[in-house]
Formats: structure tokens, C-alpha cells, sequence
């Protein structure tokens, strides 16, 4: 046994340290150079024009002054927001209820519970495609389905500017509602078996057992869902880019996208980077009020 | 314990070596007076044109070889940016479009090759579209056109006449109904025409066509015959709406290939395709020809006339980060590129070369390739215009048109609101930033 503080003990700690650096600084290098180091320079390039040659030149606000004038990043804005404010409710309420009813005992639950998983794993190109077919007006089955049970002029789904957001929702919402029902039915399993007992004995039905006992059970849960999907709807691109490209018109075009075009598209890496930090800025503010709404609730 | 760190930190130290290994550049000039070159290029499995190049250039000069750089053909100019940045660009690379050739001159990232320009004679079509200040960046080695394709069988089972050359848009959409409502009369689900999702579509057209039409002025009130005509086409159901099109993905190689419509307007690089799917048995074996672009007016119809249609040319440049051995040899490629013996290479395999006269005899000769006095007029007799002008504001602008197209055949909007929407959005956000 050799006393803390000794020169043997030194050796052994810093031999410790050393190794702990050894597994840690790989990946370590790999996050800085690939991720901190971007993010850390794109904040630098939102007050440059720069076109990838040559160096970034200084212009100050002279992005943040384009942005106030540009119509379209405005636009971006509002169908960002558009798709935020419903996707966010219609995935938690869905992925709720199908975690609420695939945990009881049922026959084939874990057979359910692989289908309502498998739109998250499945190819996001080929589910944007083949929905796409299926809200095809022409031929789709969705509208043709509409119009057997009698809607006249069932929507254009993608192709009008009016329904074309609704229809990106609800892929949305299909495709993650697997992968947040995952985690309700884990958070469900942390809620005491007790509580329902106790909530039966006092007569409480199930719609009163669920308000009263699942949901408050679930509020670390649906707090971390509710987070985790507000980034998700900030951030949402592929779907978009393979479903509608932004259109028609622009009438699905949105902040992400929008960096993408300007960046990739027309060269404009100064006001892409400018784009993307007020995106960033949107997620940050957003996640940390609903961090200080929860904080009151749970004092 | 310590061999365990040893080992680990004698790993990390070999992958750091690895890496600064494969970030080492390396001369390809053989000491024995051999030097190959590197071209990048696109799906080389399926686009032949770049070692049809590369081996004809080495069959005239067996002491260089020219290795090639494969490049994600949807990504290629994303990729290419990148590796030029990066100066790990290959010593030659194809500027596959012309609306991103600005982004590459004014970054620097062409030679100088005015000197191989000069010497290619007046064969080479498209040249001025690489040209800046009198200098010339780089060689155009094909120059498609866009013409119209039409069915034979398809055109005689709805009994109208095929186009012969004298058409203006208004007959080419007249024709157009006539040929769905014959086509139904007989029983064949085929429409009479099919018109790509494209932009150009309409507004290549649309550019080329209309005298004093300019897409950096901002006025875009060009467009609008060209859209309200295949509005009306949309409406009649004699051709598919750009929605049905989008959502379920139809290619015009299956549209035209698979007899689904008896004509449509496509560039020239489709008569290779075509060829290539009647063999493989990919499209239905047909009667087919091709005719000149209908035009605006009838002041450029008829045999007397040059019909005016649009086009990029595709050329290739030098990287300035070669070796400055290997420039001289590049220049060489480059000027082979740009010959007759590389047009009728080219044109060997169904492609149009920049250099259309020299090739005119391979590509008829080619079994498959219609040779009728129409198809021969159309294929080598054309004033072929850039599809869009070459400079700052052009792949801006061509998104705001494109929200335009997507908007409009939608029916979104009608195309006057579209127009005012698009002249705003250029002049706030592109023109006068």
C-alpha cells in the first residue's frame, strides 16, 4: 500500500492520465478538426463575403443587412416556423398514444412496436419518393381513395402550394413517430405499477389514469422529446429537399435548405454561414425557454 | 500497463503517419520522357466520352497516358470546388456546366488557354462562352442542341404530318393536341407531347429565342408566352402537369423510350441514349427522327433559315495547380480535344462534338440514327445559344426562376404574378444587393 501523495502514486496517476488521453484524444481530434473547429469558424464567415477561392473578406453587418431586405430568408423563416409549430405536437401526440397502446400486453406487441419503428430506419430518399407517389394527384392512391369516399377535389398534396407543407408534416411525423415512441415506452416503464393500482382502487377510469398518473409520469420524458423535436424541426432538410425541393415555388422552402442553396448552389458562403448562425441562434433560444419553462414547473 | 499505452500511442502515431502519407503529392512524370496525366469525370461506367478521349489521345501520343478521376455526377461540382480548394484537383477537369464556369474563372481556377484556342480553327462551336476579357479558360469538346424528337409510328396512328422544319411553338402545341386526340381515337394511352421538369425547357427556349431577352436585366416578361402555351398544354391533357411528373419521378428517357409520348423537345446528348436503349431493350424499338426546334416566329422556320435553339457547350480546362512539367502536355490534350479526330471519335458513340461539321458523316452512319433531310437539318444546322449567360448573378437568378417554373405549372400562381415576384425577388435579393 503506498500513501497518497508518494512518488510511486504520482507515477501511477500520471500513468492514468496518460492513458485516459490516449483512448480520449483520438476521437477527441476527430470531433475538433470535424465539428468544433467548423462551428467555431462559421461564426467568423457570417461577417465575410466569401465564395470557397481566396480568402474571406471582412464585411461586418453586410449580411445581417441583407437578410432584413431578403424576402425569400423570411420566407424561409416562416415555413420553418410553419413546419415547427405543427410537427412538433402531431409527433408527440402520435408517438404517445402508439407508445400508450403498444405497452400493454397484447398479441404480436413486439411485432407492432417493428412497424411503427421501421419508418425511421428506412431510406429517407425512398420514403420522400415513394410518398410522394402515393400524394401524387394524378394517380396516387391517397387521392384516389379521397375521391371514392366522396371528396370532390381532394388537395394537390405536393404539387399546390397550400397542402404541399401539410403533406411534408405528415411524412415527418410518420417517419420519426417510431423512433420517440421508443422512448415514451422506455420512460413508461420508470412509471410505478403502484400509482395505476392505487389510481384503479380510487375508481379512476383509464382516460383519468392517463392525465393523472401516465402523463406526469412521463414529464422527463416528453420534455427530452419535446427538445430533441424542436431541434429536429429546425433543422429538417432531407425530407424537404427529396419530397419538394422547396416548392413549388416556395411555398416549403426552408431555413436549412435555404443555406444550402445559397451555399452550395450560388457559392455565397459568407451569407450561407450568416443564415446558418441565425438558425443556430432560433434553436438555441427556443430549447432554452422551454428549459426555463420546465425548470419552473418542476420548483 | 505500459506496453498498453506503448501500444496505443505507437497506433496513433502510425494512422497520423498513414494520413500525412496519403497527403504526400506525387510526380506522374516518368523519367523515361512518359507522363500521364489525370482528368476528372463523371459515371464512367455509363459515360464513355472521357475514355474515348483519353484513349485516342493516348493512341496519338503513346507516351502519355491520361488516368481518370471519377466524381459524383449530381455532386460534381460540390466535390470539384472542394478538391480544387483543397489543391487536390486532378491536372484537367470537364466543366460539366456552363453556369458554374464564373465561379471557377473568377476564383482563379483556369489556365490561361487562349494559345490552344487559336489554334483550333472555326469548326469549334461554343468557344465564346468560355471566353472572358479575350482570354479563353477552356475547350469545349461537345455541343449538344435541343431539337425535337418525334415518334413515326405515333405521328401515323393519330394521322398528322411529322414537323419538317417550318414549325413555331403555336404549331408544335397545335400539333400537339391533335396528336393526343388522334392517340385517343385509336386507343393508344400515349400523349402527344412530353415536356420534361426542367426549367430549360422553357426558358432556354425562351432566352434564345426573344430578341433583346437578357436574364441579368431582371425583366423576365419574356417568359411569358412560353408558359402560358404549356399551361394550355397541361389543361388540354396533352401533356403530363409538371406535379404528376415530379411526384412520380418520370424520366423522359422512359416517357419518349416507352412510346408515352409521341414527341418532346430534348438536347441532342439523347440521341446516344436512345440508340443505346433500343438496343439493350431498356426503350421500345420505333421509327424515330428528330427536327428543329420550334421557333418563336416564323422568320427562322423553313430550309433557308437557321433555326435558333439553345444549348451549353461542354468544356474542360486546366487546373493552375499542375505541375508546371505537365502544363504543356495538358495544352496538348487539350488541343486534341478540341480536333476533328476527337469529334469523329466522339461522334462514334452517338455523342455531338463541339465540332459538328467534322462529325456530321460519323454520327449518320451510325445504324439507328435517322437520316432523313429533316434529321440531317436539324442535327448539323442550328444557332445554338448558351442556355444561360455566363456571370455573378446567374445561378441566383436561375433559382428565383426556378421557384418561378415550379409555381407556375403548378398552378400556384398565374404567370403574371409570377413574373412581377421574380423581377422583385431578382432586383431585392440578386440585382441590386
Amino acid at each position: 500500500m503506498t500513501a497518497p501523495g508518494s512518488a510511486p502514486a504520482r507515477r501511477r496517476v500520471g500513468r492514468n492520465t496518460l492513458l485516459g488521453w490516449s483512448f480520449l484524444l483520438p476521437n477527441f481530434l476527430g470531433f475538433a478538426v470535424l465539428t468544433m473547429a467548423p462551428v467555431a469558424l462559421l461564426f467568423y464567415y457570417a461577417f465575410t463575403t466569401w465564395d470557397i477561392f481566396g480568402g474571406a473578406e471582412w464585411s461586418g453587418l453586410d449580411n445581417a443587412r441583407q437578410m432584413i431586405h431578403d424576402s425569400t430568408f423570411w420566407n424561409a423563416v416562416r415555413n420553418t416556423l410553419y413546419y415547427t409549430v405543427f410537427h412538433i405536437p402531431l409527433t408527440l401526440v402520435v408517438s404517445l398514444g402508439l407508445a400508450v397502446l403498444l405497452n400493454k400486453r397484447l398479441r404480436a406487441v413486439a411485432f407492432f412496436r417493428t412497424v411503427a419503428f421501421f419508418p425511421y430506419i428506412a431510406s429517407i430518399v425512398a420514403v420522400a419518393q415513394v410518398w410522394n407517389m402515393l400524394f401524387s394527384p394524378g394517380y396516387g392512391p391517397v387521392d384516389a381513395l379521397l375521391r371514392a369516399v366522396g371528396v370532390d377535389h381532394p388537395p394537390g398534396w405536393t404539387t399546390s402550394a397550400d397542402w404541399s407543407m401539410p403533406a411534408v408534416i405528415l411524412v415527418g411525423t410518420w417517419r420519426e413517430m417510431g423512433y420517440f415512441m421508443l422512448i415514451f415506452l422506455a420512460g413508461l416503464q420508470t412509471v410505478p405499477a403502484q400509482l395505476y393500482e392505487a389510481a384503479r382502487v380510487d375508481g379512476a377510469n383509464a382516460w383519468q389514469r392517463l392525465w393523472a398518473v401516465t402523463l406526469p409520469g412521463l414529464r422527463p420524458t416528453t420534455f427530452f422529446v419535446i427538445v430533441m423535436l424542436t431541434i429536429n424541426s429546425f433543422k429538417v432538410l432531407d425530407l424537404i429537399l427529396v419530397m419538394t425541393n422547396g416548392g413549388p415555388g416556395q411555398s416549403t422552402l426552408v431555413l436549412a435548405q435555404y443555406v444550402y442553396r445559397k451555399g452550395f448552389e450560388e457559392n455565397q458562403f459568407g451569407y450561407a454561414s450568416a443564415v446558418s448562425v441565425v438558425l443556430f441562434l432560433l434553436c438555441l433560444l427556443v430549447t432554452m425557454a422551454q428549459f426555463a419553462v420546465n425548470r419552473r414547473r418542476e420548483a | 500497463m505500459e506496453r498498453s499505452i506503448a501500444a496505443v500511442l505507437g497506433a496513433v502515431t502510425a494512422l497520423s503517419l498513414t494520413l500525412a502519407g496519403c497527403g504526400s503529392g506525387d510526380d506522374a512524370s516518368g523519367g523515361d520522357g512518359t507522363a500521364t496525366l489525370t482528368l476528372a469525370g463523371w459515371s464512367l461506367a455509363t459515360t464513355p466520352e472521357f475514355k474515348v478521349l483519353a484513349d485516342g489521345f493516348h493512341a496519338a501520343n503513346p507516351g502519355v497516358s491520361v488516368e481518370l478521376k471519377e466524381y459524383d455526377p449530381k455532386n460534381y461540382d460540390t466535390q470539384m470546388i472542394a478538391d480544387l480548394a483543397a489543391g487536390k484537383a486532378p491536372d484537367l477537369y470537364v466543366q460539366k456546366t456552363l453556369k458554374n464556369f464564373y465561379t471557377y474563372q473568377n476564383g482563379k481556377q483556369l489556365l490561361d488557354v487562349s494559345d490552344v484556342a487559336s489554334g483550333l480553327g472555326r469548326g469549334a462551336n461554343g468557344l465564346s462562352s468560355y471566353q472572358v476579357d479575350g482570354k479563353t479558360f477552356a475547350i469545349p469538346y461537345r455541343q449538344d442542341s435541343w431539337v425535337v424528337y418525334y415518334n413515326r409510328a405515333l405521328f401515323d396512328r393519330a394521322r398528322v404530318k411529322y414537323p419538317d422544319g417550318s414549325w413555331t411553338w403555336d404549331d408544335y402545341a397545335a400539333a400537339g393536341k391533335r396528336l393526343t386526340e388522334g392517340l385517343k381515337a385509336s386507343g393508344s394511352p400515349a400523349l402527344g407531347i412530353y415536356q420534361h421538369v426542367w426549367q430549360s425547357t422553357l426558358q432556354g427556349f425562351a432566352l434564345a429565342q426573344t430578341p433583346g431577352a437578357d436574364l441579368a436585366s431582371g425583366d423576365f416578361g419574356f417568359l411569358k408566352p412560353y408558359y402560358t402555351r404549356a399551361v394550355g398544354l397541361q389543361q388540354a391533357g396533352a401533356q403530363v402537369g409538371l406535379g404528376d411528373a415530379t411526384t412520380n419521378n418520370l424520366t423522359y428517357q422512359a416517357q419518349f423510350g416507352k412510346q408515352r409520348a409521341a414527341m418532346m423537345t430534348m438536347g441532342t446528348w439523347y440521341i446516344a441514349t436512345l440508340l443505346g436503349q433500343q438496343r439493350s431493350g431498356d426503350a421500345d424499338k420505333f421509327e424515330w427522327g428528330i427536327a428543329p426546334a420550334p421557333q418563336r416566329d416564323k422568320s427562322t422556320t423553313g430550309a433557308s433559315a437557321t433555326p435558333v435553339t439553345f444549348a451549353d457547350p461542354t468544356g474542360m480546362g486546366i487546373n493552375p495547380k499542375i505541375k508546371k512539367a505537365r502544363i504543356d502536355t495538358a495544352k496538348k490534350f487539350l488541343a486534341y480535344v478540341g480536333s476533328a479526330d476527337a469529334a469523329k471519335a466522339l461522334a462514334g458513340i452517338g455523342i455531338t462534338p463541339a465540332n459538328t461539321d467534322a462529325a456530321a458523316g460519323t454520327i449518320f452512319a451510325i445504324p439507328g440514327v435517322p437520316t432523313d433531310d429533316v434529321s440531317r437539318f436539324a442535327f448539323t444546322r442550328h444557332d445554338t445559344k448558351p442556355e444561360n449567360p455566363v456571370g455573378k448573378y446567374t445561378a441566383p437568378l436561375q433559382n428565383i426562376l426556378n421557384d418561378l417554373h415550379t409555381a407556375v405549372l403548378s398552378g400556384t400562381e398565374d404567370i403574371d404574378t409570377a413574373i412581377a415576384e421574380a423581377q422583385d425577388r431578382a432586383k431585392n435579393e440578386v440585382l441590386n444587393k
